[in-house]
């Protein structure tokens, strides 16, 4: 293999990588794309929603045939406390260029390796890129094992814990991560419709704030898969450290919460997983390329936190078609130099930096608002549970009734604090 | 849902962990003058324990890769002496099958 050159190579099958392989290999172009999983997928671990629009802009109309798992068509927000929740609870009927899908990126992700080795990309997966290879200050290759291969440009899709990328853009850090640790429940499939009321391909997400992370900064996830269900937490790195609160203790405690338990009723543990989610957003963006290389999906830190919604896969996806357009670009022009791939940057300015700089201040304001994950579900509950008692006590209005929930669980003072912090990040 | 064990989670993921060297490298006698041992509580699959004496063991059997314990210990992130981080090689490790 030593002797074959190569004009790209891609370190990392994931989505990102996946992506720039397959787009390259459709444009002719000779692409290695290097995994260091057994299969491609085999180290990869997200919540589970995917947005198709990206996977459209990818190869349009071929996505149909992906493995996903359920199209959503409810939206869940419940407001937790330890015994209890008010959870909102929509049904939406999605535009099918603005629909979403539950997703298992074992599955996802090979399937996007066979599309970009049936494009014509080489693939190879369990080896391990150690190094990239740089001479005269440019990247012209990699070091596999101890195998040295050569290319014009390398594209780094190493993912959230990138050592190869590390190099060029900074490590991701406490202050800039988040763990997701993630259970993936086997449950029957009409259990599942049955449970969340949904028809069959249709799919629930379900976001839960407060008690799942017992007041740290993050919050808990259900995704509802074909025959399963993923259940896990994302709990803010440095809030962890600081909290010594176990983490397994968050995780073991989730499914047995009331509001929880009887969704996974019976269930079967299929996988206990967790990864790093880099949430540090438009404030930690490394550098993105250089000379004979560019930084893609996880690895650059391409993730959105709106508060509502963590989006990733999506910005791998575009990152990854980015990537490509500008290898090409720059193949065909013979100059590999920064100036050259700068127009990567140019590309992701246009969309993803866009979106990054829109919730700038999010992350900041999620980590630094403790009441959002203690004092106001607590509040939300209490102003339900009052609403909704009757007891033969005298009766009272529902505006008196409101004003005392929320006058006990915090100053009026606070509560207008934190809605003009949260209204200006937001 | 059942509740089940650290060691009976871990059982239902499949790993190809052979008994050769570990990827994570910790130095147990070192660890002692830590004074957080976040990697105690900070792990998700509870791969770091703490000895009768007061030693950090760390097993990489059964590891998630996640890479939390590389950002919450000061020396595994510096690459310390007697401290380092990888990812397992060869595919070695933890294979997901559902992701």
């Amino acid at each position: 293999m030593s002797n074959e050159r190569f004009q790209v190579i891609v370190v990392g099958a994931g989505l990102a990588g996946c992506s720039a392989a397959y787009r390259l290999a459709k444009a002719g172009y000779a692409v290695l794309l290097i995994e260091r999983g057994k299969a491609a997928g085999a180290k990869n671990v997200s919540g589970g929603r995917i947005y198709s629009y990206a996977l459209e802009a990818l190869m349009p109309g071929e996505w149909h045939d992906a493995p996903l798992e359920r199209q959503v068509a409810r939206e869940m927000l419940m407001l937790m406390t330890d015994e209890g929740a008010v959870t909102v609870n929509s049904l939406f009927s999605q535009e099918l260029q603005a629909a979403s899908y539950t997703v298992l990126r074992s599955k996802l992700d090979d399937w996007m390796r066979k599309k970009a080795e049936e494009a014509g990309a080489m693939v190879i997966t369990g080896v391990s890129v150690t190094q990239i290879i740089m001479k005269g200050g440019k990247a012209c290759g990699v070091l596999a094992g101890d195998e040295e291969l050569e290319a014009d440009i390398v594209i780094c899709a190493d993912g959230a814990n990138s050592l190869l990328a590390a190099g060029f853009a900074g490590k991701v850090s406490t202050e800039t991560a988040a763990l997701g640790v993630k259970m993936v429940v086997g449950v029957p499939e009409q259990d599942i419709q049955d449970r969340f009321n949904l028809a069959k391909g249709q799919g629930a997400a379900c976001l839960m704030v407060g008690g799942c992370t017992k007041g740290l900064a993050g919050g808990g996830f259900l995704y509802t898969n074909k025959e399963s269900v993923s259940l896990g937490i994302v709990v803010d790195s440095a809030a962890l450290k600081g909290s010594q609160v176990r983490v397994v203790d968050l995780i073991e405690q989730l499914p047995l919460h009331p509001a929880i338990a009887p969704l996974v009723k019976g269930g079967q543990l299929l996988e206990y997983s967790a990864h790093l989610i880099p949430e540090g957003g438009i404030g930690m963006l490394p550098t993105l390329y250089g000379d004979g290389f560019m930084i893609v999906g996880d690895a650059a830190g391409l993730v959105v936190n709106s508060g509502a919604t963590v989006r990733g896969m999506d910005y791998a996806i575009l990152s990854g078609i980015f990537a490509a357009e500008t290898a090409g670009k720059s193949i065909a022009a013979e100059n590999f130099s920064a100036s050259e791939l700068k127009h990567y940057e140019v590309m992701l300015r246009q969309q993803v930096i866009k979106d990054m700089k829109t919730f700038k201040n999010v992350h900041a304001f999620m980590k630094s608002t403790p009441g959002l994950y203690t004092t106001y579900p607590e509040m939300a509950e209490s102003i339900f549970k009052n609403i909704f008692t009757v007891d033969g006590r005298p009766a009272r209005r529902i505006s008196k009734v409101i004003l005392e929930s929320v006058r006990r669980h915090c100053s009026f003072w606070q509560l207008i604090k934190d809605s003009i912090k949260g209204g200006s990040a937001l | 849902m059942k509740k089940l064990s650290m060691d009976d989670r871990l059982a239902i993921n499949k790993f190809d962990s052979a008994d050769e060297t570990p990827h994570i490298i910790v130095n147990c006698l070192e660890c002692k003058s830590c004074t957080h041992k976040a990697c105690l509580y900070a792990c998700p699959a509870e791969r770091y324990r703490l000895n009768d004496m007061g030693e950090v063991l760390f097993d990489h059997v059964g590891c998630l890769e996640c890479g939390h314990c590389r950002l919450v210990c000061e020396r595994l992130y510096s690459s310390s002496m007697g401290y380092s981080w990888n990812h397992p090689e060869r595919g070695r490790g933890v294979i997901f099958r559902q992701g």
